[in-house]
């Protein structure tokens, strides 16, 4: 019987390019106990490169329609993009200090039919894993345990800082997502770039792009000379993209090889609990279908 | 160039507490936001803790010009470890309001894009990709429901920016 229940905020990039990490996320979840219902008609979080960056008011306004759909339901919100996140947990985090601002907006929403109270929260979903499952009951939960394959975790930047209004892990060193990939049985090496952001969100990469590529490659760099990970694993669309696409552009750019596979840690998990690869981890740049094989076979 | 100081405009502190950077005050140079900051390692790279500085300055003309504010990707070291919670971040998305309230081309595109769709990116234009991956062809956001899309579009003709621009917008 589920014990949770969370309403599953999709944002955009999961929805319409990575669809299946949406699939592993809505296969997995129920299993360890967390049921998630829709959040219907949600819209963008806003990202911050667009409302939040010309309109305070009509970001907070888009913010607090998508938590007052949850607020209908009565569930707190999960989510896995990491802007999605830090978005809307600091929106919501706004609206309740300032008095001013709710009122203001909440007439906004109310040309909408829709009202915010504040009553549900944001979580991100290595915060539900974690904290809600526990590694204990994941590691009870799979049929594939991941011997002797090394994966590199990477926490995104949204789900830790900052800290006082969104933080649930170490914001300077963070190990959920190191203990839920070792409660699959992985190892997870450690090396010197760990806690690096990956790069890949916000208007670097568009406006620097040359400089952003080389950001990335040194945390790469780090993984390849110091480890040897079968695969990376992160818990957000934008580390996940931008992961699989950065090393693709450096292999073409003849800087090297680059060609670690990369997964979402529900994609990794949807795996271990003998979930079909062509649903829940059927898109990549990398090619995963090796170690998606091995993993398999283990 | 040399930087004029007779030139400098008092009020432009205020109008960045005004957009969201409400502690800027509170800033005493140390360069810690700038450290860790991966836009930093631009070769045109921004440096908030400068920004600061030159409100703090009144450089109006000058904070106008400098679109590297848009290089942030919201990573909020800054905002972690700034020693005096000045909330650089915060300061940098204040800083991109002001911008686009002075000049209007600043607004990004992906504003009439979340207004038309709901969206940064089209989700109902995916059908067979999802109906292959056992997931509904339309996920069950905005993008699906008409009558809900047209509720969030009147929600945003409240707002500031859709009124002044309406045509980017595809409004009146
Ligand atoms: S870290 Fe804080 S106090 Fe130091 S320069 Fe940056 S904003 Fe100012
Ligand atoms: S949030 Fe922006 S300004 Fe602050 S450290 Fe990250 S990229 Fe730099």
């Amino acid at each position: 019987m589920p014990v949770f229940k969370y309403g599953f905020f999709l944002g955009c990039n999961i929805p319409a390019i990575r669809p299946d990490v949406e699939q592993a996320i809505r296969k997995t979840m129920p299993k360890l106990g967390v049921e998630l219902v829709d959040v219907k008609g949600s819209a963008c979080c806003p990202a911050f490169g667009t409302y939040p960056s010309a309109d305070e008011y009509a970001a907070l306004a888009i913010n607090a329609w998508n938590i007052s759909i949850a607020e209908e339901i009565g569930v707190d919100i999960m989510v896995e993009c990491g802007s999605c996140y830090s978005s809307l947990k600091l929106g919501r985090d706004c609206l309740l200090r300032d008095e001013e601002k709710r009122k203001k907006v909440n007439e906004m929403l109310k040309v909408a039919g829709k009202k915010f109270e504040g009553k549900s929260d944001v979580r991100h979903i290595i915060d539900v894993l974690y904290n809600d499952v526990g590694t204990e009951k994941i590691s009870r939960s799979i049929n594939i345990k991941l011997d002797g394959i090394k994966v590199i975790a990477h926490s995104p930047c949204h789900m830790l800082r900052p800290s006082n209004v969104l933080g649930f892990d170490n914001p300077e060193r963070p190990y959920m997502l190191r203990e839920l990939i070792e409660a699959l049985g992985a190892e997870v090496p450690r090396y010197s770039r760990e806690f690096q952001c990956c790069g890949g969100a916000g208007g670097f990469k568009r406006r620097a792009h040359i400089e952003a590529v080389e950001y990335t490659k040194k945390k790469l760099d780090a993984i390849k000379e110091e480890t040897d990970a079968d695969l990376i694993v992160v818990s957000c669309i934008t580390c996940l993209l931008h992961f699989d696409e950065i090393q693709k552009e450096l292999t073409e750019k003849g800087k090297g090889n680059y060609s670690i596979p990369v997964f979402d840690y529900n994609q990794l998990l949807a795996l271990c609990m003998g979930f079909d690869p062509k649903e829940v981890a059927a898109i990549s740049i990398i090619p995963r279908d090796e170690i998606i094989e091995r993993i398999i076979k283990s | 160039m040399a930087i004029d100081l007779t030139k400098a405009d008092r009020t432009l502190v205020n109008e960045i507490i005004e957009l969201g950077g409400e502690d800027i005050l509170k800033c005493f140079q140390c360069g810690t936001c700038v450290a860790d900051c991966p836009a930093a390692t631009a070769e045109m790279p921004l440096r908030i803790k400068k920004l600061i500085h030159m409100i703090h300055l009144g450089l109006r003309d000058e904070l106008l010009e400098e679109d590297s504010v848009w290089m942030c990707v919201t990573c909020t070291a800054c905002e972690e470890r700034c020693p005096r919670g000045v909330k650089p971040f915060e300061v940098c998305l204040a800083i991109r309001r002001w911008q686009a309230k002075e000049d209007p081309t600043y607004i990004p595109p992906a504003l009439g894009e979340i207004f038309k769709t709901g969206h940064t990116q089209n989700v109902a234009n995916v059908p067979e990709l999802r109906k292959s991956l056992g997931l509904e062809e339309v996920p069950p956001t905005v993008a699906k429901f008409p009558e809900l899309l047209k509720k969030f579009q009147e929600m945003l003709k409240c707002s500031k920016i859709v009124q002044e621009y309406g045509f980017m917008f595809g409004v009146g």
